[in-house]
């Protein structure tokens, strides 16, 4: 057998600059400058990048929430409705409760792993769709989270919190620096650990994993517990940033948790994960909407944008699969 | 009269048809047989247009046809009953039966043209059946009439039959039989691919044999030979140049694995088989004999209701095969390997590193660099051509797919291994070096049951040979690998079992 050009070319580590990750790169860069010369260098002054970077931290984390379902082949439609349940919650465990900070942080990374948890017992025990489960588990968790304060807003809750969702350290937002060490510890999670392999294995063929030995009912479990860990991480990253939280919080979350991973290269069929591709296509998204609120565009248009470039971006895969498919 | 010559077609890494012809004459039932892998529902897909051929031709009174699709072969007149069940249960009988060509007036369904069709096509069949009935209340006889007239519903003249019987009791068979004659005495050509050798003498006239993708036999006349003659022909004699490693068994040496009276939830009744390490136990069968099935029931796959399995003497209660594997170091090589033996879009290394990850991992944490090491050193034991460990698995040929297929097992240390059809679709040279593989890895001390319905494979590997048929273990044989006489033996406990089971009556 001889190895074709065309199959070197996809092996990885090879041609960095062919694979998806790079071009999102590219584009990111130059958009990014270009939106700093459409603005007069505004972009850059150190109030408008510090907002640009602090509201990049919840679409990262939202986004790595939605993609580890993504990798075994799962949809987790409640990720938005969680993370503004947690928010409420630990706005509610601070203000009522009387719960310091910590716990009330704590509390909401728990409530949101528990809640994910229950998605994927859920999944496992009704052998119902992933998609569905989570449609129906999203409008209870949506109730949930306005019967914590009804349609009043929370603020005035620790000082410390806030500061903490204000504070800078190099010139960075705390709270990006987070988001940042979370994706670090989700490609670590998917990079390196055995559990972390079987999510993947289990995404990329249920069949040939569970004849190797992993359970396809445990990876499913475990995704779906990540996933609303990571909306608890989204929430307590919404409290400390926003410095108020009501009812409506989460609720225009769930079409960029996709958009993220989709542009970013992840497979809607599993198996497959790009940390990198979706915080730069996260980067990207922020690109869009700060680009609408400079030039005053009707954010209807930033929706239809976005959801033109997902539908681009999955367009691109299949074609991509089926060029691979006939080169082989 | 259709006419197929010389035929050739080219799978990657296989050669499934190399100069296969067929000649169908109106108003005869032509029998189409070979073994397993032999090319024949290649031929069948060339012959109705699902493949296109890559050398050779088929005419249809002497004028050339070329099929863009499947349509165009129904066009031609060809149609076909596929081994694999293409109705839709939710729809009626009329439906189905001309689904490919609804008659529509304005746009609408015209739904009395259309019952008045289905009508026609049943009548055809001399069989009774209300067009309005949803396919999914009829059992699978029925449906397998339904299909037959679908397909003789673009007025076809030729009618091709992928194993019709496979799923059906005697009684339901003899039934279809008389159908087949009938269409026969219409002037249809009918062309029926069987393993049952007794079916076929019963109804068929004339006879074309397969073997490794050659004709060895066109359109003789079927009262020409004896049953004997034609496995000779379907098996060949070619297969003795296989040089295999010297193995002793160990007869003292408790079963590595044991099964007693093991009844499943799918139907296996008081199955008892048992390998030693060192050998290699074949378990012939039919498809759809319950092989695989079985296999997954003592993985833990599939419910065991009654006896027990054993390991190395002491009783196993293997729940998953994540058990199988740690605790009891049993290996399942599958036979579908593309959807469960592989992830075909990972690199090789993850595919054989798969198995292993928790003994690999330092920390929690595994390298890409240790599941290279550990790839590279299974490519070079086991001859896996790669280019490197990160080339993905669905690049390489089917040979080399089988091989990481297998490493992985081989990487978790397994000394018992169950081996499904391991050389299903793979080229006949590529087989001989892995039986050389399989032969050693018994040598090696191993405890092997190899699943397989190719007859020389199993006369060439195996030691002992269980006979599987219907769910049930119907004979165990000392193999002495004389071809003919193990091959006959084999061929007539399967047939004297279906005969038991109210199988085929000859005409």
């Amino acid at each position: 057998m001889t190895l074709t050009a065309a199959s070197r070319a996809t092996l990885p580590g090879r041609h960095l600059w062919r694979t998806p990750e790079f071009t999102l790169g590219v584009i990111a860069v130059a958009g990014f400058l270009a939106l700093a010369v459409a603005t007069g260098g505004n972009l850059l002054s150190a109030g408008t990048l510090g907002a640009f970077f602090r509201f990049l931290a919840v679409p990262i984390v939202i986004g790595l929430s939605q993609m580890v379902v993504l990798a075994v082949g799962q949809m987790n439609l409640s990720v938005g409705a969680l993370t503004g349940f947690c928010a409420m919650a630990s706005a509610w465990l601070m203000l009522e409760a009387g719960l310091p900070a910590p716990l009330a942080v704590l509390a909401a990374l728990l409530l949101g792993l528990a809640v994910g948890v229950g998605n994927g017992a859920l999944v496992v025990l009704t052998r119902i769709n992933g998609f569905i489960v989570t449609l129906a588990t999203m409008t209870i968790i949506q109730g949930l989270r306005y019967g914590v304060n009804g349609p009043d807003t929370y603020q005035g809750y620790s000082a410390g919190l806030r500061e903490f969702g204000r504070a800078s350290i190099l010139g960075l937002p705390a709270v990006f620096l987070v988001a940042v060490a979370v994706a670090v510890l989700v490609a670590l999670f998917f990079g390196r650990t055995v559990t972390g392999r079987q999510l993947l294995a289990s995404g990329g063929s249920p069949f040939a994993a569970r004849l190797s030995g992993i359970s396809h009912d445990r990876s499913l479990i475990i995704a779906h517990g990540l996933s609303g860990l990571l909306a608890g991480v989204a929430a307590v990253l919404t409290v400390a940033a926003s410095g108020s939280v009501n009812a409506t919080i989460g609720d225009d979350l769930l079409l960029p948790s996709f958009a993220a991973p989709i542009i970013g290269g992840v497979a809607l069929a599993g198996g497959m994960v790009s940390v990198t591709g979706t915080l730069l296509a996260a980067f990207l998204i922020r690109l869009v909407d700060v680009m609408q609120a400079q030039f005053g565009i009707n954010p209807r248009w930033v929706d239809l944008i976005i959801g033109a470039v997902v539908l681009g971006a999955v367009l691109l895969g299949t074609v991509r699969a089926k060029l691979q498919e006939r080169s082989t | 009269m259709l006419t197929a010559e010389n035929l050739v077609k080219t799978f990657p890494g296989v050669r499934a048809l190399d100069g296969a012809s067929l000649t169908l004459h109106p108003g005869s039932v032509h029998a189409l047989l070979g073994e397993n892998g032999a090319g024949k529902s290649t031929l069948v897909k060339l012959l109705t247009g699902v493949y296109r051929p890559d050398g050779g031709r088929i005419t249809q009174d002497g004028q050339e046809l070329h099929f863009g699709g499947p349509l165009d072969a129904q066009r031609a007149g060809i149609g076909v009953v596929h081994q694999e069940r293409n109705l839709i249960p939710a729809f009626t009988v009329a439906e189905n039966i001309v689904l490919h060509h609804l008659p529509s007036r304005a746009g609408w369904l015209d739904r009395r043209r259309m019952r008045a069709e289905a009508r026609r096509c049943l009548e055809l069949l001399e069989v009774e059946l209300d067009p309005d009935t949803p396919v999914a209340r009829l059992s699978v006889a029925q449906g397998q009439l339904v299909e037959i007239a679908k397909a003789l519903s673009l007025d076809s003249t030729v009618l091709l039959l992928d194993e019709p019987t496979a799923s059906l009791t005697g009684d339901e068979a003899d039934r279809l039989f008389t159908v087949v004659r009938r269409l026969r005495d219409s002037g249809h050509a009918v062309v029926l691919v069987s393993h049952k050798l007794e079916e076929v003498f019963a109804v068929a006239d004339t006879v074309t044999v397969l073997r490794d993708g050659r004709s060895v036999a066109e359109a003789a006349p079927l009262a020409d030979f004896t049953q004997g003659q034609i496995v000779d022909l379907m098996v060949g004699r070619a297969f003795a140049s296989v040089r295999l490693a010297e193995r002793t068994v160990d007869e003292q040496a408790p079963p590595a694995l044991q099964l007693k009276d093991v009844s499943t939830a799918l139907g296996h009744r008081e199955v008892s088989l048992a390998v030693r390490p060192g050998e290699i136990l074949g378990l012939y069968g039919l498809v759809g004999a319950g092989r695989s099935e079985l296999a997954k029931a003592v993985l833990g796959l599939e419910r065991i209701t009654g006896g027990t399995v054993e390991v190395h003497g002491r009783p196993a209660r293997i729940r998953s095969v994540g058990e199988a594997l740690h605790r009891h170091r049993l290996g399942y090589v599958t036979e579908d390997r593309k959807n469960e033996g592989l992830f075909l879009e990972q690199p090789v290394s993850r595919n054989i590193a798969v198995t292993v990850w928790r003994r690999l991992a330092r920390a929690g944490l595994v390298s890409d660099r240790r599941e290279r090491d550990l790839a590279e050193t299974y490519a070079q034991r086991l001859g896996i051509r790669i280019a490197t460990p990160r080339q993905p698995a669905g690049e390489l040929s089917g040979g080399n797919q089988q091989k990481v297929s297998l490493a992985k097992w081989l990487a978790a240390e397994c000394d018992i291994l169950i081996v499904d059809e391991p050389t299903v679709g793979i080229d006949v040279r590529t087989k001989a070096a892995f039986h050389e593989l399989i032969a050693g890895l018994a040598a090696d001390g191993l405890a092997l049951l190899l699943i397989s319905s190719d007859l020389p494979e199993t006369v060439v590997l195996a030691d002992r040979i269980a006979v599987m048929s219907d769910l049930r273990i119907v004979g165990e044989l000392d193999n002495d690998h004389d071809y003919q006489r193990m091959s006959q033996q084999i061929i007539r406990l399967i047939h004297a079992e279906t005969h038991v089971e109210g199988g085929v009556s000859a005409a």
